[in-house]
C-alpha cells in the first residue's frame, strides 16, 4: 500500500496539482466570496485531469502487474484522493485565516471562512467521495459520469447550504454572526463536518473494493 | 516441477470462448503459445495471471494456485506484453525506483549488469525506446526481481529480424541453468522453430495441440498430391486447398497411410497454423 501511494506520487500524480492547493489557496483572499468554490475548484480541474492522466499512462494495467491486491490499489488511491483533499483544505484554512486578519471588520453575505463554515466544506466532499469513488470503481477506467454526478452533488450541496444561509437569519447566525465567536459552536460544527467525511469516505473505498473485485483488466 | 499448470479453464464472453483450455510447462523449458490474432492467446495469459475471472478452472504456477497466492506469485513471475506501454514518458531511471520497491527479491547488481548487457541508457524516457529495446526492459525489471516464471505476450512481434534473433538467443540463455521457465505467445511461428522445446497451440479458444516440438510438428503431415488422388484423402484432411498442380492438405500422421502414392513431407509450424485457420474457415 505504501509503495503503491508511493507510485501515484512519483509517478502517476502530477505534481502540478500538489502546487493547485497552494494556488487555489490564496483564493481565500478575495474579500466576501463564495467561498465553496475555492474547494469545488479541486473537484472541477484536479481530479478530471488527475485521472485522465492514469488513463493516458496505462496506470491499471503497471499497477496490476505490480505484487499487490486489488483492495490495496483502491486504498493507495483513496488514500491519494483524501491526501489532495486535505492539502485543499488546510490551505484554504490557513488562507481564510489571514484573511480574517486582512479584513476584520468586513460584512459576510455568504459563508465567511470560519471553523463552522470549513466542517460543511468537508461535507461537501464526503458527498462527492460517496459517489465518485464507487462509480469510478465499477470500471477503474471511465471517470466521465462518475464526475458528473458527484461533481453536481457537490454543488448542489454547496448551493443549497449556501441558500439556506442566505435565507435563514438563524443559520445565518450559527456561521456569520454571533455563532462565528462560539469556539464551541464552530468547532462542534467542524469536527461533525470531518465525521460525516471520514465515514463516507471509509464507505466509499468498501464499497469500490467490493466493485473493482469485479473487474476484469 | 511444474512451472505453470493450466487446467480446465474456461471463460465465456458474449462473442467469444475459452473451452477447456490445459497445458502443462516444465521448469526450465521454453513454451511457445501460438494461435491465430484473437484465437484466445491473450486471454490465456490473463486468466494465468488471474486478472479477468475465469467461469472455472485452475491455475498452478511453480505449484501454488494463483487464485490463493496471487500477489507472493507475482514476485516470481515476471511479464511483459509486448514491451511497456505505461509511464511511457518518465525516464527508465525514475520508473525502476518505483517498480524495484515492490519486490523483495530485487537485485540491484543484477539490474545494472542487464542494464549493460541491453545496452539500455538509464536516463532515456521508455517512449524513445525502440520496440525492441522496450522488451529488454521488461527482461530486465523481470530477471532483476529473481522472476522464476516469464510470461511474455508477442514480445517479439513489431521487431526486426536482427532483434528478432538476438531476443530468442537471450531467451534460450535465460533457461540454460534449468531454473527460469518461459511461455511466450506469438503468431511467429519461425521464432518458435527457433528456439521453443514446446509448442502449445490454440485456436478459437481451444486447445488444438500441446506438445514437445518436434512430437507436435510430427503428428502432422503436410500432402502433396495430383487433384485425383484429393478423393481418396479428403475426408481424413484437416484441410486443403487445391490448385492447378493438384492438392496440398494437412493431416493428422495417424489418419494418413504412407504407403499411398502421394506425397508427404513435415509441415512447419505455419503450415499447420493455416490450415487449422482454413477448416475454421470452412465451418463459418
Amino acid at each position: 500500500m505504501y509503495n503503491l501511494v508511493m507510485k501515484d506520487l512519483k509517478l502517476g500524480v502530477n505534481p502540478l496539482y500538489f502546487i493547485m492547493p497552494l494556488i487555489l489557496g490564496a483564493l481565500m483572499l478575495i474579500p466576501g466570496w463564495i467561498y465553496f468554490i475555492v474547494i469545488l475548484y479541486f473537484c472541477w480541474i484536479t481530479v478530471p485531469n488527475m485521472f485522465a492522466g492514469f488513463n493516458t499512462q496505462n496506470d491499471l494495467m503497471f499497477t496490476t502487474m505490480m505484487p499487490v491486491t486489488k483492495k490495496d490499489i483502491v486504498k493507495a488511491r483513496v488514500f491519494v484522493i483524501v491526501l489532495l483533499e486535505l492539502l485543499h483544505i488546510v490551505m484554504a484554512m490557513i488562507f481564510g485565516f489571514i484573511n480574517t486578519r486582512l479584513y476584520p471588520n468586513l460584512t459576510h453575505y455568504f459563508f465567511g471562512p470560519y471553523m463552522g463554515f470549513w466542517g460543511l466544506c468537508f461535507v461537501m466532499l464526503a458527498l462527492f467521495n460517496i459517489i465518485f469513488i464507487p462509480m469510478y470503481y465499477k470500471t477503474a477506467y471511465k471517470y466521465g459520469k462518475a464526475m458528473l454526478v458527484s461533481v453536481a452533488a457537490a454543488m448542489l450541496f454547496a448551493g443549497l447550504a449556501q441558500w439556506i444561509g442566505i435565507q435563514s437569519s438563524f443559520v445565518s447566525d450559527i456561521f456569520n454572526g454571533n455563532g462565528a465567536d462560539h469556539a464551541a459552536l464552530q468547532i462542534s460544527i467542524l469536527i461533525g463536518g470531518i465525521v460525516i467525511f471520514t465515514a463516507f469516505t471509509i464507505m466509499a473505498y468498501r464499497v469500490a473494493v467490493k466493485r473493482f473485485l469485479k473487474v476484469e483488466i | 516441477m511444474l512451472a505453470l499448470d493450466v487446467r480446465h479453464l474456461n471463460k465465456t464472453y458474449p462473442n467469444f470462448q475459452l473451452k477447456d483450455v490445459s497445458f502443462q510447462l516444465e521448469q526450465g523449458y521454453i513454451m511457445g503459445f501460438i494461435g491465430a490474432n484473437g484465437a484466445g492467446k491473450t486471454t490465456t495469459i490473463k486468466s494465468i495471471l488471474n486478472m479477468i475471472h475465469i467461469d472455472s478452472g485452475e491455475v498452478h504456477i511453480l505449484g501454488k494456485n494463483v487464485a490463493e497466492h496471487e500477489t507472493a506469485l507475482k514476485q516470481d513471475i515476471g511479464y511483459a506484453f509486448g514491451g511497456i506501454d505505461f509511464y511511457t514518458r518518465s525516464k527508465i531511471k525514475t520508473l525502476t525506483e518505483v517498480i524495484k520497491k515492490f519486490y523483495a527479491n530485487w537485485d540491484d547488481e543484477t539490474y545494472y549488469n542487464y542494464l549493460r548487457r541491453f545496452k539500455l541508457e538509464e536516463n532515456k524516457k521508455i517512449v524513445e525506446l525502440s520496440t525492441g529495446m522496450r522488451v529488454k526492459y521488461s527482461l530486465a525489471i523481470a530477471l532483476s526481481h529473481g522472476a522464476k516464471l516469464l510470461i511474455l505476450d508477442e514480445p517479439t512481434s513489431g521487431l526486426d529480424p536482427v532483434a528478432r534473433d538476438e531476443l530468442l538467443d537471450i531467451f534460450q540463455g535465460l533457461v540454460a541453468d534449468g531454473e527460469i521457465s518461459i511461455l511466450f505467445s506469438t503468431h511467429i511461428t519461425s521464432d518458435l522453430e527457433k528456439c521453443a522445446d514446446f509448442i502449445t497451440y490454440i485456436d478459437n479458444g481451444q486447445i488444438i495441440n500441446s506438445a514437445e516440438k518436434e512430437e507436435f510438428v510430427g503428428s502432422y503431415r503436410l500432402l502433396n498430391g495430383s487433384e485425383s488422388d484429393l478423393p481418396l484423402v479428403k475426408e481424413k484432411l484437416i484441410s486443403y486447398k487445391v490448385n492447378s498442380f493438384g492438392f496440398t492438405g494437412l493431416i493428422h500422421t495417424e489418419d494418413f497411410d504412407p504407403s499411398s502414392d502421394i506425397k508427404s513431407a513435415i509441415p512447419s509450424l505455419e503450415d499447420i497454423m493455416v490450415y487449422f485457420a482454413k477448416k475454421e474457415a470452412a465451418y463459418v
